[in-house]
């Protein structure tokens, strides 16, 4: 009920200020999220409040994503203007023949972690074989399934869906992670880090680029500035997020709250500086929204060897971002 | 008034009686505060254990129930696998329906388990403001992405998960208890699982149940889930947000993170949480709900907890400052009354030092010891006034020498004595008794008293120890108890001055018509004992010794206005002094002779003369006749003798006698004369010498002692021209 009211109040304040900006009417846009509201998005969320996007000449709609919203299904099917998602994905989606592009690499490295209690006596990759490992389905398998692959280990796949709690209950003996987010809600069920044992795909051979921003390539191709105005305000809205990040997490919590979303601010704040750690590497600005080519070769030639994509596009054709 | 001086036995007082007894206070009050607490603590630490303990069981009764009914729902489809939708429809509504815990339950399938056709199927009943209702949960979701389903099913076990809320929108806080079941019906340990059974708990009873728990006015309890989750709070914000680790680091403290963990690992506790949690410094007792694992936890806010031992402190405190008040007058008005006349007694002691005894402390009346000490101290001011008065009044009889010694010389007055060499000075007034024996009382009292005033006050001043007075005779000694280095000298010098104060006192008797007196003076010197003599009740401090008995008997040779010195004073003086005459005589009791020295001065320093008398013989007109009695030791022997006076001087006379008399005899003359009556016609002289002219004597005698009549009549008689040589 509450949702609904606020949610009204929102239609109902929103008109007024598109009239009054009196610009070349804003371009309505709408932006899915790989998950739901929560700092992984800050940036976007603090460009959209902050009024980045409106200066930007767009009126942009955040939708809520979460499970059950595939946001390349999304796009094809026009439900949405642009898209966060995986690099992995995207490739696949491009190579299968969907024609997304991508705008802008936000997240530069690999955030996926394996995380198994030192109790169970998992120090090294070795150890998980013949192991339960909880992962969730879809791209979050690929770089573990190539990384057992790798060192021949015989891993049984356990879906992982919303919680830590396969794991908490001993249903797993490892589990995958995002590193700014389950490894933290582990940490926050009482978990010590001492006790933990983590194994970062980035440091094993698949750092695969996580979040970007996607497109149709006939939206690309159709209105090149608004895709370009989209990508250097979310990246205002980041960097703005990184300087000011009791502000921004002030909207991620709104955000949240409003989507009915329960969390909290410590877990938000962890997120946010995990994400300028992904997003600015070493702190380097250079990199700040840019796929590397060799980041793309990475992952494209990881996909192939295990037969997700027959052939990868190539780097022209699927990135449209700032080189 | 005088204001108490730090230091002053007031301040000194006081300060210490209110150090120590705040001391004290403090000390006690502390153990008190500290024990009320410890009792207050131990109290509520066992009565918040039952708290905890005795809550957290009733919620596992409730949770223990359900699972009972989800374990026999599982059971009964295990034993009859329900094929047919309507028997398992009315087997769960009837869970829903019949069991007040139970919000909600469903028989969840896995795919196709149910019906070769239908993938998924799980009908779900739950409790509705309409009573119950019916919803296949297929139709929102994948129901086998849900952890109530996928992890029993992972598991094989029963699960509780973990609270959540419903997402009917109905805004309940939920949790459910999921019981995978199996076919068991082919048989052998393989077991194929068929669904998993659920029943949902609202947990608004639970909040209800936390909420009502009263923990004093301001405790308060909350449940958390076995992740730390806060599943109820009287602080909304909290549930189902924050865990008790994400509070720990949004505030960043890692105390409340160590106690989240011992809350996850142990079963009971009870800790001091400090202000971690609710910001209020408070103690935390908690006890694990054994079935989900979550934990009922009480917080109780110090302040609350120790209020009445805060106020028991407050109390004592207050008790305390009064109680020290009231001991800091008392202390005060104690001590100033003591230190006061303390003060005054300081100040008297002071005049006391400087000679000052008229001390009058008999304003301090008090009959403790302060006032004994006041008392003590007029009586000893007394004492001191009276060893003063002793003091002069024994120097009237005793030198100051004796006197200082006895008093000042902590064996001053051990009776005994030592073997000293000393000199002695005796002095006898010639024929006193018979030249007063007419005189008043007082008169003979004072002309002694001029007499030894005069000469003690020589003695004195010579530095002599006045050994003995007998009336008009004198002992004294000097070189004891003081040495004296020179004491033959002094005593010669000593004996020279007194002979010449003799010549003024005489001159006084003569105006006021006193009878003249002369004084004959001995000086020796010997080995005697001095020391305290006599017995503990009475003593002096004297010399004996035959030298003293020898002296005795040389006074008894002199003459008035003479003084002799015995061979052993002569030889310590013989380079100073001026000697008249030396004579042998023979003493009773010694067997040779003694040769014994007329002084008539002394040199040196001393430098004391005595004028020479005019002693020249005048015949008398005519031959006065005279009856002479010999004396021995002043008692007349034998009959008188008939005798004449032929010549006289002022000191001498000569006679015409018949029978012999021998050199230094003494005698007493009788004039017989008309003009001087019987009683006053005595005369007292001693033989000097004797020389025989025919058949009669001629006697010349040195006078001691005459009325001044005698002298009267002797000197009208020589004023006339005819002198007669000597």
């Amino acid at each position: 009920m509450k949702i609904t009211i606020a949610f009204l109040a929102l239609l109902l304040f929103l008109p007024p200020l598109c009239i009054s900006a009196e610009e070349p009417s804003p371009h309505r846009v709408s932006f899915l999220p790989n998950w739901i509201p929560q700092a992984q998005f800050a940036g976007y969320m603090v460009a959209l409040d902050k009024g980045f996007y409106r200066t930007a000449g767009l009126d942009l709609k955040l939708l809520r994503g979460g499970p059950g919203r595939d946001v390349m299904k999304e796009l094809v099917d026009g439900r949405t203007t642009f898209g966060c998602t995986w690099l992995s994905v995207g490739i696949k989606a491009r190579s299968s023949g969907v024609r997304v592009v991508n705008l802008a690499q936000i997240i530069q490295q690999s955030a996926l972690i394996l995380v198994a209690k030192k109790s169970s006596g998992i120090r090294s990759v070795e150890h998980l074989d013949g192991k339960k490992v909880g992962i969730w389905p879809g791209e979050f398998r690929i770089q573990p399934k190539a990384l057992f692959r790798k060192h021949g280990l015989n891993v049984k796949i356990v879906p992982n869906y919303t919680s830590m709690n396969l794991f908490l209950k001993g249903g797993v003996q490892a589990t995958a992670a995002m590193w700014y987010n389950e490894y933290h809600l582990l940490l926050n069920s009482g978990l010590d880090p001492d006790e933990l044992t983590l194994f970062f795909f980035k440091d094993l051979g698949f750092d695969f680029p996580e979040d970007g921003l996607y497109t149709m390539e006939s939206t690309f191709l159709s209105s090149p500035h608004l895709c370009r105005a989209f990508v250097s305000a979310s990246l205002k809205g980041w960097m703005y997020a990184f300087k000011h990040k009791e502000e921004a997490l002030d909207i991620v919590m709104t955000r949240a709250d409003t989507a009915g979303i329960p969390t909290n601010r410590a877990h938000q704040r962890w997120m946010l500086d995990r994400m300028e750690d992904l997003i600015l590497p070493g702190g380097d600005r250079a990199r700040l929204g840019k796929l590397r080519e060799q980041d793309y070769q990475l992952v494209g030639d990881v996909l192939k060897d295990l037969g997700l994509i027959a052939r990868l596009p190539t780097y022209d054709e699927f990135y449209r971002g700032k080189r | 008034m005088r204001v108490s001086l730090p230091g002053g036995i007031t301040f000194k007082l006081t300060l210490w009686v209110l150090g120590l007894t705040s001391l004290i206070f403090v000390a006690l009050i502390w153990y008190n505060y500290s024990y009320a607490r410890w009792i207050v603590l131990r109290d509520a630490e066992q009565s918040a254990r039952n708290l905890t303990l005795s809550m957290s069981r009733a919620i596992e009764q409730d949770f223990r129930s359900v699972t009972k009914i989800v374990q026999s729902l599982a059971l009964a489809l295990e034993a009859n696998p329900c094929h047919d939708d309507k028997d398992l429809l009315r087997l769960i509504r009837g869970t829903v329906s019949r069991n007040r815990e139970v919000f909600g339950s469903t028989v969840a399938y896995v795919p196709y388990a149910f019906h070769k056709n239908l993938r998924l199927f799980a009908p779900y009943y739950f409790k509705s403001s309409d009573g119950v209702k019916l919803v296949e949960l297929s139709q929102s979701y994948d129901y086998t992405k849900k952890d109530w389903f996928h992890i029993p099913e992972v598991l094989g076990k029963p699960v509780w998960t973990q609270p959540y809320y419903d997402e009917g929108g109905g805004n309940i806080l939920m949790v459910t208890y999921s019981v995978p079941f199996f076919d068991r019906a082919e048989g052998g340990s393989d077991r194929k699982l068929l669904g998993i059974v659920t029943a949902d708990i609202s947990l608004n009873w639970l909040e209800k149940v936390v909420s009502k728990a009263h923990i004093g006015q301001t405790g308060h309890c909350f449940v958390i889930s076995d992740t730390g989750v806060f599943v109820t709070s009287p602080r909304k914000e909290l549930v189902m947000r924050e865990s008790v680790f994400s509070l720990a680091e949004e505030r960043h403290l890692p105390r409340l993170r160590r106690i989240g963990r011992r809350m996850m690992t142990q079963k009971q506790g009870f800790l001091d949480m400090g202000a971690s949690l609710t910001g209020r410094d408070s103690y935390l007792a908690f006890a694990r709900i054994p079935s989900t694992g979550w934990v009922f936890a009480t917080v109780y806010p110090k302040d609350e907890l120790f209020f009445e031992a805060e106020r028991l402190l407050q109390r004592t405190f207050l008790i305390a400052v009064a109680g020290i008040l009231a001991l800091f007058v008392a202390a005060f008005v104690i001590a100033r009354s003591m230190a006061r006349p303390l003060r005054r007694m300081a100040e008297a002691t002071e005049r006391v030092g400087t000679g000052d005894l008229d001390i009058d402390l008999s304003d301090i009346r008090r009959n403790d010891e302060v006032g004994q000490l006041a008392q003590g101290f007029m009586r000893m001011t007394e004492g001191l006034r009276e060893r003063n008065f002793i003091r002069d009044t024994f120097g009237r009889y005793l030198t100051r020498e004796v006197v200082e010694r006895l008093l000042e010389s902590e064996d001053g007055l051990k009776l005994g004595g030592e073997s000293r060499n000393i000199s002695m000075l005796m002095s006898d007034l010639r024929g006193f008794t018979a030249l007063t024996s007419h005189m008043p009382a007082d008169q003979i009292i004072e002309v002694l008293n001029r007499y030894l005033g005069e000469m003690l006050d020589i003695l004195i001043d010579h530095r002599g120890t006045v050994d003995e007075i007998i009336g008009d005779g004198i002992l004294a000694f000097f070189g004891a108890p003081e040495p004296l280095e020179d004491h033959p000298a002094r005593a010669v010098a000593c004996a020279l001055n007194m002979q010449k104060a003799m010549e003024v006192i005489n001159e006084r008797n003569e105006g006021e018509g006193l009878p003249c007196l002369e004084m004959g003076i001995a000086v020796n010197t010997g080995r005697v004992v001095v020391g305290n003599i006599g017995s503990e009740r009475r003593a002096k401090y004297g010399a004996v010794g035959s030298e003293v008995n020898f002296t005795g008997r040389i006074e008894s040779f002199t003459i008035g206005g003479q003084v002799l010195i015995s061979q052993s004073t002569y030889e310590r003086v013989a380079d100073m002094v001026d000697v008249r005459e030396s004579f042998r005589v023979r003493m009773k009791g010694i067997a040779e002779e003694v040769v014994l020295y007329d002084v008539r001065g002394i040199g040196g320093s001393f430098n004391v003369s005595l004028k020479d008398h005019d002693d020249t013989l005048a015949p008398l007109p005519s031959a006065l006749d005279v009856k002479v009695f010999r004396l021995d030791e002043k008692i007349v022997k034998g009959n008188w003798l008939q005798a004449s006076i032929t010549a006289v001087s002022p000191l001498t006379a000569r006679m015409a006698l018949a029978d012999e008399v021998a050199r230094w005899e003494n005698l007493r003359i009788e004039l017989m004369d008309d003009r001087i009556p019987p009683a006053k016609s005595q005369i007292y002289g001693k033989v000097v010498s004797v020389s025989r002219r025919g058949n009669r004597f001629d006697v010349i005698v040195r006078i001691t002692s005459a009325q001044p009549e005698v002298r009267t009549l002797f000197r009208e008689a020589v004023s006339q021209p005819e002198k007669e040589p000597h």
